[in-house]
This record gives C-alpha cells, structure tokens and sequence, in this order.
C-alpha cells in the first residue's frame, strides 16, 4: 500500500494545493454567509430559498463552483491528517492511515460529483 | 599503520532500501510555539474534511426536494453548526494568511521560463484574488447580485 501511495503522491499533492489554495478561497465567502450570515439574521434566509439556491447552482459554473466546494477540502483535509498522523510516530501505520483518508476523500468527491449532477 | 577500512565493513547483511530514521515530534513540541502553530496548521485539516462533508450534504439535499433543502438549511441555526462555522472561519482565515501571505510568495520556482516576482508582489496579487473571490462569492451567496 505505501508503493501505490508513493506512486500517487503528485495526483495527491495536486488535489492538496488546490484544496488549500483554491478551497480556502472558496470556503472563505461560503462560511460568512452560509455558515454564519444567515443562521445569525445578518443576511436574509430567503437570500438561499430552493428556488434561488437552485438556479445558482444547477447551471455549469454554479455546479463546479459547488464540487470545488465539496472535494477540494476533502483532498486537503485528508493530506494534512496524514501528515499529523506521521508526525507522532505514526510510520508503520501510514500505509492504512493515508489508505483510509484518501479513500475517504475520494468517496467524498466522487458523491460530491453525483450530488452536483443531481442538481 | 592501520589498514584500509573496508568500505562494505558497515553495510547490512541483505541489501534493501536506503535506512532512515523516521521522522519523530520531539517530546517538548507542546512547549514550542513554531511546532503548536505547525500542528494547529495541520489541525485544520479534520476542519476542511468536515466541511467538505457538510456541503457535500446541503449539495445532496439541494437535489432531492424543496422539504429536503429547507430543512438542511434551517439546520445550519443550530448552534452547534454556528460554533463550527466559526471554528471553520478561523481555520480558512489562518490557513489564508499562512499560506498565501507566508508561504506562497517564497515558493516561487527558481531557473524557470518564468521571472522571479518580489514577495510583496505576488502576496498582493494572492490575497487581491482571495479578497475578490470572497466578495463574489458574499455578494452571490446574500443575493446582492444575481
């Protein structure tokens, strides 16, 4: 398992730098006002009703805007517990740990890829 | 006189990959500042992979139908939701400032076709662009425009 990782490393270390350049870019606007704007009364509930939610995000930049949203920090996330988890001893574990946090990115983003489908 | 050391006197019986030590966290990494801000760095990893999951579940909804959306949405006031969308805010914002206003400006390749850039110059041109995003991205998500 560690041979494939090493084999992926730039497919992973790719997808890393975009989650923590591109998704931190994107996430920064999402969480003011999705993640906080709204739930606190600052910015009008009906700004993100179904309809209008809808029509943003099922046109092809609204969608991929979306799946930048969803798989870019999964990518960046996964890599970077990797890393703490090396960095407290965790080498003989690495093969299963890296295993397990990709695969979960990737499921992620691969869910995220129908979700925006779906739309 | 002594002899020539024999250069294979130290090698491994059976030969395999080159040998190193391990990367290991010294013990006193709680004491060091650099090494506890390293570590909150990789920290907001578990964040971003929550976060990850947590749009990829409105993105489901939003699929599905109205009812599913709406409740997805109104679920984002509790405030468990809002103390993690903070935690999250905090995490993007010092992911933001280590990484393009820290980092970024001294990793530019070197002996490439492309010039070398002074620091403040593409600092100011990495965070114009994420202060651009952001602002689209407020100004759509609130329904200022669009």
């Amino acid at each position: 398992m560690k041979q494939l990782l090493l084999k992926i490393e730039p497919i992973i270390w790719l997808l890393f730098g975009a989650g923590l350049s591109i998704g931190t870019m994107l996430l920064t606007g999402f969480v003011l006002v999705v993640g906080l704007a709204i739930p606190l009364g600052w910015v009008p509930a009906d700004a993100l009703d179904y309809e209008r939610a809808h029509a943003l995000a099922s046109n092809l930049i609204g969608r991929l805007f979306l799946l930048g949203l969803i798989a870019l920090p999964l990518w960046k996330g996964a890599h970077h517990l990797r890393s703490i988890s090396l960095d407290f001893g965790g080498e003989s574990r690495d093969g299963a740990v890296g295993s397990l946090l990709y695969l979960l990115a990737a499921a992620g983003s691969v869910a995220g890829i129908v979700a925006v489908i779906r739309i | 006189m002594a002899g020539a050391a024999h250069p294979e006197a130290m090698a491994p019986r059976k030969k395999g990959p080159t040998r190193t030590a391990p990367p290991m966290m010294p013990s006193s990494w709680w004491s060091a500042p650099r090494i506890r801000i390293y570590l909150l760095f990789g920290a907001t990893g578990l964040v971003y992979l929550l976060a990850g999951f947590l749009i990829l579940r409105l993105a489901w909804a939003l699929g599905s139908n109205p009812m599913a959306w709406q409740s997805a949405f109104d679920g984002l006031s509790n405030p468990l939701y809002v103390i993690f969308h903070l935690i999250l805010l905090v995490s993007v914002l010092g992911v933001g400032i280590r990484a393009f206003v820290r980092m970024m400006p001294k990793m530019q390749p070197r002996g490439g076709p492309l010039p070398v850039l002074p620091p403040a110059v593409v600092r100011g041109a990495i965070c114009g662009l994420w202060a651009g995003i952001t602002l689209f991205m407020v100004l759509v998500l609130s329904g200022a425009i669009f």
